[in-house]
């Protein structure tokens, strides 16, 4: 009990190392999922949108790399980006960069895979339509992602959600280094090792609050989505 | 009709689906004008035969011949109701927006319809929550928006009540010789009330092609059985 009271006292009096934490972890895990999202609805768009030989295949891939575990992700990149590794050049092992990067791997199949299947099932719907009235390849595009808007929203909060509890990669390629790449998952399962659980707790409990966020934008999106989606 | 040349031609096609056949060397052609009504048991090949002619379904061989194909405008209201998750103002609008015209030549357009056929108090409800009948409906309006050449309606009728059907019928009454229109139903009264040539199917074959008076006194084993059992 004393460790939660502690805890909130931390976050209450805005605890400056606490705030650097938290604002890194929410800064790599938004530029993540603003990359995954600009290079997974097209993907997922163009997929849904079309037949092609190897489809199946590409959407077995996407559906396995959802359950790619983080640590190993982790590890495929720290040797790429190692200094012997074919892309080391980049210098960007133990920088923010590398952990946007290791996030992009993670939450990109599964803004791919889950928005794919919703676009697919909402083209099949409108495939004779788009047939009869001669549809352009851009309009029925547009048309499926304006109409599969609200589910493409939850999907990305979930991205949201994935990236901001993973730890596995960012650990490892990220190098936990104070005020530099250390994030609350990482500061959490160090912080634990070491015996601080204040801090560790301070940050579960915000861990806990931004969960809650997304869980109540997402409702709140499938109550705008019954308003306004006109489903 | 009978001078009138053929607008659509079917020429001896074979279909099969999953190992069903579906059609076997079936050809038949269409006139150019008036209402030519498909009727014919369930499973007789009727929704596949208008899918092939609007090129939703492939056939396995045969051709099928539509004059002036490219320049054709086709407007379908399908058995099924399909919908987009929008209003109904934008639903009927769909297909002018897809030919490219001006928003508001669309605006326009719409607006005239939806009085035409008095629905413009539904223009922003959403149509895929309105009752079955009044989005059947609405799939109607959209097929005919942009006055299309050749217009198929796939089993309109199944979910309106009398009123609305009374609107489709007088439509299709008045523009019989504006544009060539094939009506699926399995009601043969209507059928008599609205063809000009009836095509009788069953089991993937034409049993008989007629203008509508001669239907009745048909002395085709099949047709008499068909007509008895739908007039019982």
């Amino acid at each position: 009990m004393e460790i939660i009271i502690k805890a909130f006292e931390l976050i209450l009096t805005f605890d400056k190392d606490l705030y650097e934490i938290i604002f890194l972890s929410l800064k790599v895990s938004s530029i993540a999922l603003a990359f995954s999202v600009v290079l997974g609805l097209p993907i997922s768009a163009f997929v849904a949108t079309n037949n092609f030989l190897g489809k199946k295949v590409i959407k077995i891939l996407f559906n396995s790399l959802m359950a790619l575990p983080p640590v190993f992700v982790g590890l495929i990149l720290y040797v790429i980006f190692s200094k012997s590794g074919p892309l080391g050049f980049f210098e960007i092992l133990y920088t923010p960069s590398i952990m946007v990067v290791a996030q992009i791997v993670i939450i990109l199949p599964i803004i791919i895979s889950i928005n794919t299947e919703n676009l697919e099932t909402l083209y099949k719907e409108y495939e004779d339509l788009f047939k009869i009235f001669n549809a352009k390849k851009i309009n029925k595009i547009t048309i499926i992602l304006w109409d599969a808007r609200f589910s493409m929203l939850t999907c990305v909060l979930a991205g949201l959600g994935r990236a901001l509890s993973e730890v596995g990669a960012i650990i490892i390629v990220g190098g936990n280094i104070i005020h530099y790449t250390r994030v609350m998952t990482t500061t959490i399962a160090l912080e634990t090792s070491r015996g601080n659980l204040t801090l560790a707790m301070s940050l579960g409990i915000i861990l806990i609050f931004i969960a809650l966020i997304l869980n109540s934008l997402a409702l709140i999106i499938n109550g705008l989505s019954s308003k306004y989606s006109y489903d | 009709m009978t001078n009138q040349k053929n607008i659509i031609t079917i020429d001896q096609i074979f279909l099969k689906i999953k190992n069903k056949k579906i059609f076997e060397n079936l050809s038949l052609s269409f006139s150019s004008e008036g209402i030519t009504v498909i009727l014919g048991p369930n499973g007789s090949g009727k929704t596949i035969l208008t899918k092939l002619i609007l090129g939703l379904q492939k056939t396995d061989k045969g051709e099928i011949k539509i004059v002036n194909k490219n320049n054709i405008k086709f407007g379908y209201t399908p058995q099924k109701t399909i919908l987009l998750r929008r209003n109904v103002f934008d639903n009927i609008a769909f297909p002018l927006t897809m030919d490219g015209y001006k928003k508001n030549e669309i605006f326009e357009r719409v607006n005239l319809y939806l009085k035409k056929f008095d629905i413009d108090k539904f223009s922003k409800n959403s149509a895929r929550k309105l009752s079955g009948g009044l989005a059947q409906f609405i799939s109607f309006v959209r097929s005919v928006i942009t006055e299309p050449d050749i217009l198929i309606l796939d089993e309109p009728f199944s979910n309106l009540d009398a009123n609305l059907k009374n609107k489709i019928e007088n439509y299709l009454i008045n523009h019989r010789l504006k544009r060539k229109i094939i009506l699926v139903t399995h009601d043969v009264f209507q059928a008599q009330r609205l063809a000009d040539e009836i095509i009788l199917m069953d089991s993937g074959s034409m049993v008989s092609k007629s203008i509508n008076k001669k239907l009745i006194n048909s002395k085709n084993v099949k047709v008499k059985a068909f007509l008895n059992r739908n007039y019982l």
